[in-house]
């Protein structure tokens, strides 16, 4: 045991400036290689945005490696990316349409930027009926790059390298709720949630089994209809009967309940733990995903401290007890920056758990920050540069 | 909605898209309300399939064939059900008035008939409707009895137990009588499913989250059944 303890780097034993350095260097160029186009381009926003997002991720991936810390770092790309990805986007839309809404003749015309959240509901009617039910162009056009084509295969990449990690590195929705859960010191409702976690979890399942078979039956995208509570902060059809009308009232108590109010007194990212299906269709890949979090049984001392910290519920006192996390862990870190005891650990499947935990993390990280650099990334430096176009019309529109 | 091999935006229908779309759409619906409400299946059906099943020879082979007789001869069992309530939903004409007013409150029905099965699972009509042991008795046989698999899944094929009388209803509703029986086959495809663990005798049993997520399922859907009951009730106040 001596002997492994003492091959394990100490996740909270800072690394020193030289090594962390060259550790970040890798993905520093990577940085580089992927904004090379917009650093090139004569428009200024787009390029101080490009930078600023060079900067800031080889800047937090630095701080990961030297700190030894993900989750707070993570948490910082995260959070402004949930932030920003609205702002930017309603911008545009303002922008070019005037209004967040949606009108029918747009949407029937295919003006629609696909969104990964319809991925699971596609796939029953392109098997049987070879039809895309989703109102996007398939491959990209000048008015909407995000055409379908793209945006599933990055997903695809995507989802292969990170597995259920796509809810905390990729998806630009969650970062929403993880900046409300952030705002208290500490949580004002924690054993409700705690009793009735183990049924809530469950909602995601019984919601991507309704909406997938629901959208095949209706040949419509049910949860984008209906249901997507990001609605509220991104793109939305035009209210003009009972019918739209109730679909948007449905999106804003949801955001409200689910993106805002929850997560802020429960300090739990409660849309994605207890609601969103597509993160329960995110945990199948976990499955297949070569990295995990387990529980050194060896060192843990039931605290469950990992327990309360974890923003899902993905872990449980059972799971605990098995050293494993449950099928819905998005491998944000979080319980292993919590727990003192070093028992929670990144792990490489097929390797002993707690033999290289910091080894195993790194090389976690480096596939799944390139990703976040690559995808998310783009959308920041977009935003930045919607944001610094806009600048000087709303600073025109203040002095009026 | 965009075809894949087309790479305009805009739809492109033929006749044989259209029968397709419509195809997998009453699909979807029974497939979903199937592996919904699979658990009452279960519970009704379960008494009688699990003793019987137990005094069968032992072995997979044999299990799966006695199995295969029982679904094959639920699904008889569905099929006729469906052709029976399709035969009489269809005497009601199609340009009768109140036809908007019977389909909203048949989905206000639905939803309430989903909720009641969702809050109170197993209810205990559906235990008792299930066909009586002594009918299908078998006993304990060295053999495999093929009749005994097809009395009993014929039998519990037609009892009427709630999702059943659901499922019946909507077909009750079809335009066709072939949609109705294919309305029937995707149910039976969703609560057979349940039947799998059988094979295994009752793995269901030790996963109760199985279950649950059935029955929250039951009660998305019935707030599916509910608004779509209600928008078709407030369509009619409001136009008339
Ligand atoms: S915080 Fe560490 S020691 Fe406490 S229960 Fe979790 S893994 Fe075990
Ligand atoms: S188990 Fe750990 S890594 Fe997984 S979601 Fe919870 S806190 Fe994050």
């Amino acid at each position: 045991m001596a002997s492994r303890s003492s091959a394990v780097l100490h996740p909270r034993v800072f690394r020193s400036v030289g090594r962390s350095l060259l550790l970040t260097l890798p993905m520093a160029l990577w940085s580089l290689l992927m904004f090379t186009p917009s650093l090139r381009q004569s428009r200024r926003d787009v390029t101080i945005g490009s930078a600023i997002v060079i900067a800031f991720m080889t800047t937090l991936f630095y701080l990961m490696v030297r700190t030894g810390n993900t989750y707070r770092w993570r948490r910082c790309f995260f959070v402004a990316l949930g932030f920003l990805f609205p702002i930017g986007f309603i911008s545009a839309l303002i922008a070019v349409r005037g209004t967040m809404s949606i009108p029918i003749e747009r949407m029937v015309s295919g003006d629609t930027p696909f969104c990964f959240m319809v991925t699971p509901m596609l796939v029953i009617p392109a098997a049987f009926t070879r039809t895309i039910i989703f109102p996007g162009s398939i491959l990209p056009t000048s008015s909407n790059p995000h055409s379908i084509a793209v945006m599933i295969g990055l997903w695809l990449a995507m989802t292969l390298v990170l597995g259920k990690a796509w809810c905390s590195y990729g998806c630009f929705f969650g970062g929403i709720e993880e900046g409300f859960a952030a705002v208290r010191k500490r949580a004002k409702i924690r054993r409700t949630v705690d009793k009735f976690a183990p049924r809530l979890r469950l909602i995601p399942w019984a919601l991507l089994i309704v909406v997938v078979a629901l959208s095949a039956a209706l040949m419509e995208p049910i949860y984008c209809m209906w249901l997507c509570p990001f609605k509220t902060v991104t793109e939305y059809p035009a209210v003009h009967s009972v019918e739209t009308a109730i679909q948007m009232g449905i999106f804003i108590v949801l955001f409200a309940g689910l993106v805002v109010v929850l997560p802020y007194l429960t300090k739990k990212r409660t849309q994605c733990a207890f609601f969103c299906p597509f993160g329960a269709f995110q945990s199948i890949f976990n499955k297949i995903n070569p990295f995990e979090i387990r529980i050194d049984r060896e060192k843990c001392v039931d605290c469950t401290l990992c327990q309360t910290t974890c923003p899902t519920m993905a872990l449980s006192k059972e799971s605990i007890r098995e050293g494993k996390t449950l099928m819905n862990c998005m491998k944000c870190g979080a319980c292993v920056d919590s727990c003192n005891k070093d028992a929670a650990v990144w792990h490489l499947k097929g390797t002993r758990v707690g033999l290289h935990p910091e080894r195993a993390r790194l090389l976690f990280l480096y596939g799944a920050w390139a990703m976040a650099t690559m995808f998310g990334g783009s959308i920041l430096a977009n935003s930045l540069a919607t944001m610094i176009r806009f600048l000087p019309k709303i600073h025109s529109m203040l002095l009026k | 909605m965009t075809t894949v091999t087309d790479n305009s935006s805009l739809p492109h229908y033929t006749a044989r898209s259209m029968a397709i779309h419509s195809l997998s759409a009453f699909a979807g619906e029974a497939l979903a309300l199937g592996l919904a409400t699979g658990p009452v299946c279960l519970a009704s059906c379960g008494p009688v399939v699990l003793p019987w099943m137990l005094v069968q020879p032992r072995g997979l082979r044999t299990h799966s064939t006695q199995l295969s007789l029982f679904l094959a001869a639920r699904l008889a069992g569905y099929l006729l059900f469906a052709a029976a309530v399709w035969t009489a939903g269809s005497a009601i004409p199609h340009a009768w008035v109140g036809r908007s007013w019977l389909l909203g409150g048949t989905q206000l029905l639905l939803a309430g008939a989903l909720f009641v099965y969702a809050a109170g699972f197993p209810h205990p009509r559906c235990a008792r409707s299930a066909s009586a042991a002594p009918l299908v008795h078998i006993g304990d046989s060295p053999h495999p009895r093929r009749s005994g698999a097809a009395t009993l899944g014929f039998l519990t094929g037609i009892n009427l137990c709630p999702p059943f009388l659901v499922a019946g209803v909507r077909a009750a509703l079809l335009a066709t009588l072939p949609s109705a029986l294919i309305y029937f086959a995707f149910f039976f495809i969703g609560t057979s499913v349940w039947f799998a663990p059988f094979l295994s005798l009752s793995v269901v049993r030790r996963t109760p989250s199985l279950v649950t997520v059935a029955r929250m399922v039951a009660v998305l859907l019935a707030c599916w059944y509910g608004v779509s009951g209600a928008l078709i009730l407030m369509e009619k106040v409001v136009y008339g």
